[in-house]
């Protein structure tokens, strides 16, 4: 039993990993209806800005603040001048211009900083605690508490506020937001603003883990997705309760069933969203789109 | 008699018959005498070129005709490799082996599509996804048919005696002919009816159902040719690579083959060539500016050429004569509502 | 008329395309597999000249390997650009030649790593140095056939190092089973009982290392395998297998893991979960600086590891009088100001001594007389080297380093561990 907890609180660590990012690629989605594969290079970035300005001597809070205030000038700044031109237009090629805008970030991190594994400093003390039999670090708790945080925030922007409101109107019908007096471009750039600022916060999340490269978001930008649609593109609560659901259930499969082993365990996430999407074909909370014919 | 005379200079010089014919021609000269005369590097990058352009096509059958996205065309061409690395170490006769490359990832693929076509675009992404993704660790765990994570050779494209060519240069011919025919049967079906069909699916899938052309029937028939001719382009790789490990599969093969159709152009038979060439040059190209900073130019090249031509290297000519032509007439404007509703905010306030 | 004027067209298009044909059928080009020359006076290979050689490298210039491949160019550029500073390299036959280094990044991909060989091996004297099992096996055969040497390379794959199977090919690193095999030994040679849990890639590296410590662990009936567990290069945590592993009660854990992260994090992990063994980890992921200091390797019993080179990381390498050098070469000459991280950079710099060592042997500028000359270095410590490890390359079946010491880690640094009951 103990193990099994230790699985359990594992997979919810690792599940944090994903949900992290995959909160920022619904913000862009909500807000520009495109699915931005850049999200994990641009939170690297973030991770390195912050990572730069420590080396400086900076302390680390006011260096992740700093790169946070950056990224959305990053994030808005991409937006107007790069995004904005593919937005109205074939959705495949937005798609290619994301993963343009990915490798050129990866490369750009390369160039800089190098491929060597940077350390980043952790924002928690390295200790750990017990939780019914099992135990967690604090760095893992930490993590997730964050999450949780970010996914109610996010979930009370989109449906509380004005901007949120605004972000998403515009995401569904520019002509028409703008006919209601909603400034189309700076809404865009705002929820990519508003992205990218997530992303930075699961760069300096995750790096400590991780330890920092330019490739450092890539294997988990996969999950990510399989959490967005798993949980619904539209729903912070739902990508976040999907992430947790593929760590964990990842983990437990690869213990508990010899045949699919740690090598395949891979497969789970995509075997739960084919079993989900056949009874929900908007993710488990996703919102049904409605496609006027 | 003049009036023969005006009908042939007002039909623009491309679309005369004649120079149709000695196009056509000269093309056809130009793929057997080429590969004599070019230095071996060129027939072997040309010879990469064709694997990657037909793998391309496929992609875009499913995706630039069908409306259907696929992130896993590189699982076929690395199953039809594989295939092909099999019958090859099993001998077996070079055609039943090329029958093997295409059949076993059409019946992967028509398996694959029979599942998740029902189920809308967000499963079948998924699902593509996830193909080469279990794929790796399932060519490493089935290390008796795939030789594992060491990979396995297969060399039996070497030129027979009797031809008297080099190696490079067999390969090649086998390539253009092989990556030929499958382009030609390619264009005929889109061409088509299927064609039609597929465009209707991708547009609108409740009119394609109103119409009486089932959007199921044909998303399940597009992913399956899409999958076969990714085995035909298996069988061209190990033609001419000759050698396959569980890395032919990785899933970043698949992005950089997305990228690729829609550089050189979505939905589009001479896209899928240009995209071919691009999946092919960028990296040589990037590394002879740079070998130590790849990764940041490919993607400032791919977003420049993105940015001048959205709509792939195929739509060249229609910039170019937009450009002539239009010089009276403006440009239609790509800009987003944002332009719109800007004019119309400064206007409502000057009322 | 205009049927007319439509048959002369015809006719002049046709007419055209067949002087082209028959221009074309008349010439031909050379190229495509070599002539073999029997003459006795030996002509030049491509890529030598009276005044420089050239040596071709690919290698994963980006992407998550890049890391080590950066140094397996580093290394060697660094070794070659001082003595080229300092003249060149003496030849056998008397010559002195720059050595330039002509390096393509593959991205780890084999496809491309065989079309970077494609493009160099026309204009490169021989392809070195390259990383990756994949990356070199997509070329191996085509080297054969095209006779280019593929020597010293940066990859423990035993079937380079088999002359018959690669009469062309030398690998540079010991293989993976004689690093396992070496940890297995000195275990076995413990007096008291052991559980062992067994992590490994599972690729053809891990598989390696297993393989080799079973072999040295065989017949020895006070060691015990417990539990033996995979991971992938890609996952992002090892934490499900580590909780695994620590229910089994081992108190040996062999950790054939290549990825630096995941090392951190084992370590961090199984502290977290009050599992302490004692460690093994592979060569290039044993840094003290890099590895063991952030992980706290330090709560451990014991980490062992087997090396052959010093490592860089290392705090008393940059006082020694080799260790200095090299690094202001690698600052120099390979544009690598860092310390390096990985220990490829030492080890390609080695290839770059030990193919000094072959040039001052070769008595013709062919690549036949090189891999000749490859094959008969014996008992040379190449710069760098632990004392006690030597470049080798008489032993058909054995890479140019074969021999590897077991290292333990005395909260500072590596000390020779020559028995586990120390």
């Amino acid at each position: 039993m103990g193990t099994f907890i230790q699985l359990v609180i594992d997979g919810l660590s690792t599940g944090s990993i994903y949900a992290a990012l995959a909160l920022a690629i619904v913000l862009v989605n909500q807000a520009t209806g495109l699915i931005n594969f850049a999200q994990g290079g641009m939170a690297v970035l973030s991770a390195y800005i912050a990572w730069a300005l420590n080396g400086f001597g900076v302390p680390i809070l006011p260096a992740i603040l700093a790169a946070i205030v950056a990224s959305f000038l990053l994030g808005a700044i991409i937006e107007r001048y790069l995004i904005r031109r593919f937005e109205q237009g074939d959705p495949d090629t937005a798609v290619v211009v994301t993963i343009g805008l990915l490798t050129l970030i990866t490369g750009f991190c390369a160039w800089v900083w190098t491929y060597n594994n940077r350390l980043f400093p952790s924002l928690f003390p390295l200790e750990t605690i017990k939780v019914a039999g099992a135990v967690i670090s604090v760095r893992s708790l930490g993590t997730i508490i964050v999450i949780v945080v970010t996914m109610l925030l996010l979930q009370a922007l989109f449906l509380g506020t004005k901007l949120g409101l605004a972000l998403r109107a515009v995401a569904i019908n520019p002509a028409s937001a703008a006919f209601s007096g909603i400034n189309v471009g700076r809404s865009l750039m705002t929820g990519w603003g508003l992205a990218a600022v997530l992303g930075a916060v699961a760069g300096v999340l995750v790096a400590p883990q991780l330890t920092l490269t330019p490739g450092m978001m890539d294997s988990a930008l996969v999950y990510a997705l399989a959490a967005c649609i798993l949980g619904g593109l539209s729903s912070p609560i739902g990508v976040v309760v999907a992430a947790w659901l593929i760590g964990v259930l990842e983990n437990l499969a690869a213990v508990y069933i010899p045949f699919i082993g740690h090598d395949l365990k891979i497969a789970v996430p995509f075997i739960l969203i084919f079993v989900v999407l056949i009874v929900r074909p908007q993710g488990l909370f996703g919102r049904k789109a409605v496609v006027r014919v | 008699m003049p009036s023969t005379a005006e009908s042939t200079s007002r039909t623009p010089v491309l679309a005369r018959p004649w120079v149709r014919w000695a196009g056509i021609g000269l093309v056809i000269v130009l793929l057997v005498v080429g590969p004599l005369l070019l230095p071996e590097f060129a027939n072997q990058t040309i010879a990469r070129i064709g694997v990657f352009a037909v793998a391309v096509l496929g992609l875009n059958v499913v995706m630039g005709y069908t409306g259907q996205v696929s992130l896993g065309q590189i699982f076929f061409v690395g199953v039809g490799a594989y295939a092909t690395a099999w019958g090859v170490d099993n001998d077996w006769n070079v055609v039943l082996v090329f029958a093997l490359a295409c059949v076993v990832p059409a019946v992967i693929g028509l398996l694959v599509a029979l599942a998740a076509a029902r189920l809308g675009g967000l499963a079948i992404a998924m699902v593509t996804i996830a193909l080469p993704i279990v794929g790796v660790p399932l060519a490493k765990r089935l290390s008796d048919l795939t030789g594992g994570s060491q990979g396995t050779s297969a060399r039996f494209t070497d030129a027979p005696e009797w031809t008297g060519l080099y190696d490079d240069q067999w390969q090649l011919y086998i390539v253009i002919l092989i990556a030929g025919i499958t382009f030609l049967l390619t264009r005929n079906l889109v061409r088509g009816k299927y064609g039609r069909a597929f465009a209707i699916v991708k547009g609108n899938e409740a009119v394609a159902g109103s119409m009486g052309i089932s959007p199921y029937r044909y998303k399940v028939l597009a992913f399956t040719i899409a999958s076969l001719i990714g085995g035909v382009s298996g069988f061209l790789y190990m033609v001419v690579i000759q050698y396959t490990s569980p890395e032919t599969l990785h899933f970043g093969h698949s992005i950089e083959l997305l990228a690729s159709m829609v550089i050189g152009g979505a939905g589009s038979i001479l896209g899928s060539l240009l995209g071919g060439a691009w999946y092919v040059l960028l990296p040589q190209i990037t590394n002879l500016i740079d070998p130590n900073i790849t990764a940041m130019l490919q993607g400032a090249i791919l977003l420049i050429v993105l940015f001048i031509l959205p709509g792939g290297l195929v739509s060249l000519p229609r910039l170019w004569r937009r450009r002539r032509g239009s010089l009276s007439t403006p440009v239609p404007d790509q800009t987003t509502p944002t332009h719109d509703a800007v004019i119309i905010h400064t206007e409502r306030q000057d009322q | 008329m205009s049927t007319n004027r439509r048959k002369m067209r015809v006719a002049s298009v046709v007419a055209g395309l067949g002087i082209i044909a028959v221009l074309a059928a008349g010439c031909s080009r050379g190229g495509g597999t070599p002539n073999s020359t029997d003459d006795g006076a030996a002509e030049a290979s491509p890529g030598i000249t009276d005044t420089s050689i050239t040596l071709g490298i690919t290698t994963p210039l980006s992407g998550p390997t890049a890391g080590p491949g950066t140094c397996t160019v580093a290394g060697i550029t660094a070794y070659f650009g001082a003595k080229n500073a300092d003249g060149g390299v003496e030849f056998g036959d008397g010559k002195t030649r720059t050595v330039e280094i002509d390096a393509l990044d593959d991205e780890y991909d084999p496809q491309k790593a065989k079309a970077n060989y494609d493009q160099l091996k026309s204009s490169v004297f021989a392809m070195t140095a390259g990383l990756g099992t994949p990356t070199n096996r997509a070329w191996r055969e085509a080297a054969i056939a095209d006779e280019v040497p593929q020597a010293l390379i940066m990859t423990g794959d035993p079937i380079f190092s088999d002359v018959g199977e690669s009469p062309w090919q030398l690998g540079f690193v010991p293989i993976y089973q004689n690093e396992g095999q070496a940890f297995g030994e000195l275990l076995a040679g413990s007096g008291a009982d052991h559980k062992v849990a067994i992590l490994s890639q599972n690729d053809d590296y891990g598989e390696g290392y297993v393989e080799g410590f079973k072999k040295g662990i065989e017949g020895a009936d006070n060691i015990e395998v417990v539990k033996e567990l995979t991971y992938e290069a890609t996952d992002t945590s090892v934490d499900a297998q580590l909780t695994e592993l620590a229910g089994s009660g081992a108190d040996v854990f062999f950790n054939a893991m290549s990825i630096t992260p995941l090392v951190i994090s084992s370590l961090q992990k199984t502290q977290e979960l009050g599992w302490l063994p004692s460690w093994f980890l592979p060569s290039n992921t044993s840094s003290p600086s890099a590895i063991l200091e952030p992980g706290g390797a330090a709560a451990f019993p014991g980490v062992y590891t087997v090396a052959f080179a010093q490592s860089a990381s290392a705090p008393t390498f940059a006082d020694s009088e080799d260790g200095a050098a090299f690094l202001s070469a690698l600052k120099e000459y390979a544009d690598y100001p860092d310390t390096p991280a990985f220990p490829h950079c030492v080890w390609s710099y080695q290839v770059g001594a030990t193919l000094e060592q072959v040039f001052a042997k070769m008595t013709e500028p062919t690549r036949a007389d090189f891999m000749k000359q490859l094959r008969t270095i014996s008992g040379y410590t190449a710069p760098l080297m632990l004392e006690g490890s030597t470049v080798d390359t008489t032993q058909d079946g054995q890479p140019a380093v074969s021999t590897v010491q077991v290292q333990k880690y005395n909260g500072k640094g590596y000390a020779p561990a020559t028995s586990w009951d120390e």
